[in-house]
């Protein structure tokens, strides 16, 4: 772990002389990308992160937003990619743990996890399967410990995340608006380290993040401990309710230099604290270790010396470790001792706010040529290349991930896994929708459109369960920032979402910046991961079963707009062509025609068509209700197009809408008013899934051998390789 | 030829926390009268029962077998490998 030399003559000089080794390391962790953001904070400034529902506070880590009913539901989105890339179980595990603690230094409890997972091709590569299994099995074992259900997710494979993984979670919090923790601090307030031990794990782990992973670092791996977790999550509840908290904050990467020095910065005190009094594994711990040691399931909490008592008995009722470390003083300073001896003292400002760089960016050459596309092979047996398709790992169902999941513990899952968002109960009589999505075959091909396909994208989502996107979790992952030509690709994803953002007034409530994914072959694909908080008044869609007769409504226009999908790059093996773009007011109106459909109870189901295209979901529907369907494809709204573009084209702001025919004249009435591009496509019935264009039929399946191909291969394909 | 055990013990390294063994020794353990015992560390033994020509290449020829399959995670595990007379 180190200063670049820059860094250590500017902190010389900032402090007026040479810095102890403990000042180094602190600062070191500190300014690391991980805890400083300091490539991209300038630049994540141009997001919106205010709005009627938005309430900020300082020193929160994440987001928070006034559901009514005097009800807040806070949200945040956090990664652990580069612990779970060397040991997937953990670093998945910790990386759980690691946002619920977020949500708990807020004062809201967890209600809900949500995992974006990454790997390289399981299809060649044994290693990918390896990470895969083993990362699913992480979040699982962790959440499920919790009794916090993982509700949503995505999976997603990818040759540019070889020996790589890409462990992204979110997590859900809910609470009483007036139990919100008001971070603040009084003189003589004492500090207080709660939860497991300090121990040699983890060192530094925030300084690893940042580094690209050609070393392999062995001691910054961090053993999960879910059961501790459960217990800080359920003695910080009640010392919230006893209102024993003044400040809480989480110690995550950096471990107590980071959460030390940026409470101090951000409440405006100074913090003297002596390493002897933390709880530690082992007796011969160094004070830069202790500093720096990222050992899970731990919280900081300032309180009064009266409180204290209370606070002390709560620990030991839950047996959770729980040591006075410190003292609030009003120096602004971070004074570390051993004893009387004094190892680090500076300005808690310094530490807290590194110098933030404005890098160089270049327009990468590769985009130049990316748009060509080259002539295909003609697909001379569609239904056969279906099949192909509906097993392959992308496509496939992920029931084996999300069956792995506690999903409706808690009792506030109202619609599961497997469909378009998930949805939850609120106590204040609402429901709340969230969908996470990325897209990185797009956003490489078009870092903007894009990174906007992935916040549309999980717009839709939600919007398909009646929901209003009411917030929004940004996570930017990218190469090494200090490439002028990634730097650029994430620059282009920022304004991209930004301009999104503001045109459809979501504000982004909270996100994170994972710089440096860089695997032996070269950096990842930009992968921009968009989560969406919507919000139902009333009741949401909840799927109904399909039955025969129903009719296929299509909202949107499909277009000739294949760069960067799955048929492309997975029958075709083709990484190029035009990205999809969402045309804003399109988008707009059709959000807000299906959500006046789904409020006026007209449809059966509304599914988000996006992935595979159109014949993809199709057949989704197909397979979960086992029915069958005949589309038109010459019925499909758009231009005139090829047939394979029509079925596989995943252009944006579609929607599949199932209705009964005596409903339909009235969906048609308010599509019309709402001038929507849109057309009956199918009906359903029989025990086929099929196109046709025109006369000639162009793709025949039976619904139970593609439904059994489509659920089962991705569970094959990690067991049996 | 002979016949050969070998004894794979898979733990955390040291320094790594093990919670397993941390809640045998807090909550069985130290919950009795036990108080001499101070640590307690859980492990994984797998034994393997081999043919090969001695020892050495008995232990060789395991280690081979367990990396390759990923039995342990080098990042998190240390490995012991004994060897018996079968």
């Amino acid at each position: 772990m180190s200063l670049e030399s820059r860094e250590l003559s500017e902190l010389k000089s900032k402090i007026g002389r040479d810095p102890t080794s403990t000042e180094l390391q602190i600062v070191a962790a500190e300014w690391s990308e991980h805890c400083s953001y300091k490539s991209s904070k300038k630049h994540l400034k141009m997001l919106p992160m205010t709005g009627p529902l938005v309430i900020n506070e300082k020193g929160y880590d994440s987001g928070v937003l006034d559901v009514g009913g005097g009800y807040v539901v806070t949200a945040h989105i956090e990664s652990h990619n580069h612990p779970s890339a060397v040991e997937p179980y953990g670093g998945a595990a910790t990386g759980v743990g690691g946002v619920v603690r977020d949500i708990l230094s807020a004062g809201t409890r967890p209600i809900a996890i949500f995992d974006g997972l990454r790997f390289g091709n399981i299809e060649k590569d044994k290693q990918a399967r390896w990470l895969f299994k083993n990362a699913v099995t992480g979040v699982a074992d962790y959440g499920n410990c919790l009794g916090i259900p993982t509700i949503g997710g995505e999976v997603e494979f990818d040759e540019c995340y070889q020996n790589y993984a890409l462990v992204d979670v979110a997590c859900v919090g809910f609470g009483k608006k007036e139990n919100l923790i008001k971070n603040h601090a009084k003189k003589g307030d004492v500090v207080v380290l709660l939860g497991g031990s300090t121990g040699r794990d983890g060192i530094g782990g925030s300084q690893f993040a940042s580094d690209s992973l050609e070393s392999e670092d062995r001691s910054a791996v961090q053993i999960p401990d879910p059961f501790i977790e459960k217990l800080i999550i359920d003695a910080i509840l009640e010392a919230r309710n006893e209102k024993l908290i003044h400040a809480l904050k989480d110690l995550g990467g950096g471990g107590l230099s980071c959460a030390i020095s940026e409470t101090a910065d951000a409440l405006d005190i100074g913090i003297e604290m002596d390493v002897d009094k933390v709880h530690t594994r082992e007796s011969d711990m160094r004070p830069d270790e202790i500093m720096v040691s990222e050992s899970q399931e731990r919280m900081l909490i300032i309180t009064n010396k009266t409180k204290l008592k209370k606070l002390q008995d709560i620990c030991k009722k839950f047996r959770i470790g729980c040591s006075v470390i410190g003292s609030v003083k009003f120096d602004n300073k971070v004074h570390v001792k051993k004893g009387k001896k004094t190892f680090a003292n500076l300005s808690a400002d310094i530490v807290a706010n590194a110098t933030l760089l404005d890098l160089p960016s270049k327009k990468p050459e590769y985009l130049k040529t990316i748009t060509q596309e080259k002539k295909f092979k003609p697909i001379t047996d569609y239904s056969k290349t279906m099949m192909k398709f509906l097993a392959s790992p992308n496509i496939a169902s992920k029931i084996w991930v999300y069956s792995q999941y506690d999903h409706e513990v808690g009792i506030r899952t109202v619609i599961k896994p497997g469909g378009d968002a998930s949805v939850l109960r609120l106590d204040n009589g609402k429901y709340l929708s969230v969908k996470i999505d990325g897209n990185p075959k797009q956003c490489y091909i078009n870092p903007r459109e894009g990174a906007i396909g992935c916040f549309e994208e999980a717009c839709r989502n939600v919007v398909c369960t009646g929901a209003k996107p009411i917030g929004m979790l940004d996570h930017l992952q990218f190469g090494s920032p200090k490439d002028p030509e990634i730097f650029w690709t994430f620059l282009e994803s920022l304004k991209g979402l930004t301009d999104f953002a503001k045109d459809f007034k979501i504000p982004c409530i909270g996100g994170k910046v994972s710089l440096y994914n860089e695997t032996p072959a070269g950096p990842i694909k930009p992968t921009p991961l968009i989560g969406i908080l919507g919000l139902i008044d009333k009741k949401p869609l909840v799927h109904q079963k399909i039955t025969k007769g129903d009719y296929l409504v299509m909202i949107g226009n499909t277009k000739d707009e294949l760069g960067g999908s799955e048929y492309f790059e997975y029958i075709h093996k083709f990484i190029g062509g035009t990205c999809p773009t969402v045309d804003f007011s399109e988008s707009k109106k059709n959000m807000k025609s299906v959500l006046e459909i789904i409020k006026q109870e007209l449809p059966k189901s509304v599914h988000d068509c996006s992935k595979g295209g159109l014949a993809v979901a199709v057949s989704e529907l197909c397979m979960i209700d086992q029915i069958g369907c005949k589309v038109s494809l010459d019925t499909v709204p758009g231009a005139k197009l090829p047939v394979d573009r029509i079925l596989f084209s995943e252009s944006h702001s579609r929607y599949l809408v199932t209705i009964e025919k005596k409903n339909i004249k009235k969906l048609e009435n308010i599509l019309k008013k709402n001038k929507v591009s849109f057309k009956t496509v199918g009906i359903f019935g029989g025990e086929k899934i099929q196109f046709s264009n025109g006369a000639k039929s162009i793709i025949d399946l039976r619904v139970d051998k593609a439904q059994k191909t489509w659920l089962n291969s991705l569970r094959d394909l990690v067991l049996h390789g | 030829m002979a016949t050969f055990s070998v004894h794979v013990t898979i733990e955390n390294k040291p320094g790594i926390s093990d919670p397993e063994g941390e809640t045998i020794l807090n909550d069985l353990v130290l919950k009795g009268t036990h108080k001499i015992v101070s640590k307690i560390k859980t492990a994984k033994m797998l034994k393997f029962t081999i043919e090969e020509k001695d020892k050495k290449t008995a232990k060789i020829k395991v280690q081979e077998i367990c990396d390759e399959l990923r039995i342990y995670n080098p990042m998190v595990s240390k490995v012991t490998i004994d060897v018996f007379d079968a």
